[in-house]
């Protein structure tokens, strides 16, 4: 770095000298005399500086006056030194404002200047010199003109430059945050422990831990990682923790003990089968821990069988570097992923085994009725009747199963399709109260269906509809109403169902007054029951698949009755009654655009089934 | 004397062809229940051969019902006749099969499944008797 310094010379006036020597020059005056000569003499410098030097010329007032005389003279100058965080910006200063060519050695230590002629160096290590006191100029320096000392540090100093990298790349990294970490590889396994302990104790937003092994997890949770993780991610300090971990009965019950999966905390844990973790691959060697994304601590395990954490791992990465902490998170996250994909895989499975479960039951029970009745019926020729029609009932609930696994298929290939025409909706619903209490009267003598609405000749509810899939939909939610209503065990002893069709009331927020008016105008259906209500533990997924209370369920009703409803551009929402007892399911539908101008009323067919 | 039977089963159509057909074979006096706990609040000692118990019932399921009446009636002999799946049966096997070894009353227990004949049924409840 001197010879940085050296380069600056200028006018003051040197003696050249004559014979070649080589020399050691003390007193801060006499190197400085010496400096300003070496400058004068040269046209090309060729310097070297450790990460202190480009500082140290900006620092010291007379050199600072050197480097503008450098720059007046026109002195081509090559410089190779330690580009870091600290001292970027004096260097990025040496190429902008002082036409420097730098370029970048990791570590370099020497300090010294070589011209076409002569050679400047200091004479101790610059970094002990500069610890002392901060801003003192060099004191001693080692100078030759000896021919073949100048030609060796010229060899030197060329051998450093073809090794560095150019200035303009090692910045770029360092302002882009690529190298402002480093990486150490640990030993002592004792030191990784206090590492590990601390990192997890500083962390201020984010810790993310990978354990390979339930013998990890164990050991780990023995030198108070849990009880670390548990408290980062407490109320208190609200860093978000997440871990993977393979688990069994002994961490389940830690884990338990601790009270770790309380909701109120920031602690996330993802169980992976052990066996998923045994496999032969590097992951699963490895403790990876990522705190706030800064820093990663990768420890080896050498021997998993060992109780102790000490005894039981190798080395240790730790590492600030930014593309290496990269990388660890993005093992993490992938192996996250796949974690929660293979759970989401399960929850399928099960629910399509508790799907078969159901659908077989509900298929079996029928069948095993008409079984039996078909051959009791020839031998009770007084019951015949009352047989035949139970074979029938029974037959019935089949079909109807039949139809809604069919449809259940047809929704979910998203080949459902309607059949729209115009329909008088009251007309719709009054057909179907009159066939339910013919059903019920045989059922649940005393239960009442109570109808408020138009009646089907004042001013009907027109609606652009699939008959058939309309019709579907209330007869599911007037038998569940009734299902729910009437108490099975006591012979019918009923109770009420009401069915309210209205024009959807506006909403007083004028806002929404707007939007309702875009999408026109809503009639509303609503069926109240006064059973027993909807359990609060299913009505978060009541219109999800084979969601169902009841014993004689599948759980589809609802599905595809909301399927239905939306398919029509209708909305479907389920409540319990405020006032008392019961539950009330409602939707809505656009009323058909022509609804206003009192088009001849479509006399629609009362909704039978035929 | 007639042997006599408890079925329970929440399907009224189940229950009465279940009663039917075993009363049609002129050797049982069966009395028929569609809800497990009126049937329980009825129950007394000594007073069946033999209860037929379906499991997926509302409000209590054949599993609890059989721990209620063994503690009211610890010698009647039961038999689960059900149309669920596998699930129901691993759970059966569970409760009952490691028990036989030290429990002789659970001998006592059995397991069928729905849909079964009317034949089937009049001969397995022959064998258990």
């Amino acid at each position: 770095m001197l010879v940085t310094y050296i380069l600056l010379c200028g006018y003051f006036i040197c003696t050249s000298l004559a014979s070649e020597r080589t020399e050691v020059i003390y007193g801060s005056d006499k190197v400085m005399n010496i400096i300003i000569q070496f400058l004068f003499n040269a046209n090309k410098i060729s310097s070297c500086g450790d990460y202190k030097a480009p500082s140290v010329v900006f620092e010291i007032e007379e050199y600072k006056k050197l480097l503008s005389d450098i720059k007046k003279r026109g002195i081509k100058l090559r410089y190779v030194t330690d580009i870091t965080k600290d001292n970027v910006k004096y260097c990025r200063d040496l190429i902008e404002f002082f036409a420097y060519d730098i370029r970048h050695l990791e570590g370099i230590k020497a300090n010294f200047s070589v011209s076409e002629t002569e050679y400047l160096a200091s004479a101790a290590l610059l970094e002990e010199q500069m610890q002392q006191q901060s801003s003192i100029p060099i004191q001693q320096v080692i100078y030759s003109n000896v021919r073949d000392i100048v030609e060796q540090q010229k060899y030197v100093f060329e051998s450093f430059w073809d090794k560095a990298i150019p200035a303009e790349r090692r910045i770029r990294e360092i302002e882009e945050g690529i190298v402002s970490g480093s990486t150490e590889v640990i030993q002592i396994p004792s030191r990784t422990k206090e590492l590990f302990i601390d990192l997890i104790k500083s962390a201020k937003q984010e810790v993310l831990l990978l354990f390979p092994t339930v013998n990890s997890f164990l050991r780990e949770e023995r030198i108070g990682i849990i009880q670390l993780l548990k408290e980062a991610g407490s109320i208190g300090r609200k860093v978000r923790v997440r871990v993977v971990s393979p688990t069994n009965n002994t961490i389940e019950k830690i884990l338990q003990n601790m009270q770790i999966d309380k909701p109120d905390n920031f602690l996330d844990i993802q169980r992976v089968e052990e066996t998923t973790t045994t496999s032969e691959t590097n992951v699963n060697t490895v403790t990876i821990l990522v705190v706030d994304r800064k820093a990663s601590l990768v420890i080896e395990k050498v021997d998993d069988s060992k109780l102790d954490f000490i005894d039981a791992i190798g080395s240790a990465t730790y590492s600030t570097s930014k593309p290496t902490v990269l990388s660890y998170i993005s093992i993490f996250e992938n192996l996250s992923n796949q974690v929660k994909l293979n759970e989401k895989l399960k929850t399928h499975d099960k629910m399509q085994k508790e799907f078969i479960n159901v659908a077989s039951h509900e298929m079996k029970t029928p069948t095993q009725a008409i079984i039996g009745y078909s051959a009791l019926v020839q031998k009770h020729p007084e019951k015949r009747d009352e047989m035949l029609s139970a074979i029938s009932r029974n037959a019935d609930r089949l079909h109807k199963l039949t139809n809604d696994i069919l449809d259940v298929t047809r929704i979910e290939s998203q080949t459902l399709s309607l059949n729209k025409e115009v329909i008088n909706l009251n007309d719709l619903v009054i057909g179907l109260i009159e066939d339910f209490e013919s059903q019920i009267q045989t059922e649940h003598s005393n239960l009442q269906i109570l109808y408020d609405g138009p009646k089907s000749s004042d001013n009907p509810f027109l609606i652009e509809a699939d008959r058939g899939r309309i019709n579907q939909c209330i007869s599911n939610l007037l038998s569940n109403a009734i299902k729910f209503s009437a108490n099975e065990y006591s012979d019918g002893d009923g109770g009420t169902v009401s069915i309210t069709v209205t024009k959807e009331e506006k909403n007083g927020n004028s806002d929404n007054h707007n939007i309702r008016r875009i999408q026109g105008e809503q009639v509303r259906v609503s069926i109240s029951d006064n059973g027993e209500g909807i359990h609060p533990e299913i009505l978060p997924r009541l219109f999800t698949k084979f969601a169902t209370k009841s014993e004689t369920g599948t759980g589809l009703g609802l599905y595809i009755s909301k399927s239905i409803i939306e398919a029509h551009g209708g909305r479907i929402w389920a409540e319990n009654n405020k006032d008392g007892e019961g539950a009330t399911f409602s939707f809505t539908l656009p009323l058909h655009k022509k609804q206003h101008q009192q088009l001849p009323v479509y006399r629609t067919r009362v909704g039978h089934k035929q | 004397m007639k042997k006599r039977i408890l079925v329970i089963d929440d399907e009224k159509d189940n229950a009465s062809v279940f009663s039917i057909a075993l009363e049609d074979t002129g050797l049982y006096e069966v009395n028929s229940f569609i809800n497990p706990i009126s049937a329980l609040s009825s129950f007394r000692p000594n007073a069946y051969d033999l209860a037929i118990l379906d499991i997926k019932m509302p409000k209590m399921n054949g599993y609890e019902l059989y721990e209620k009446i063994k503690n009211i009636d610890d010698k009647i002999k039961v038999c689960f006749l059900t149309a669920f799946g596998e699930g129901y049966h691993e759970e059966f096997k569970r409760r009952f099969q490691g028990r036989r070894a030290d429990n002789s009353s659970a001998t006592h227990v059995h397991f069928l499944r729905k849909p079964i004949t009317i034949d089937d049924l009049v001969e397995k409840v022959n064998e258990i008797i």
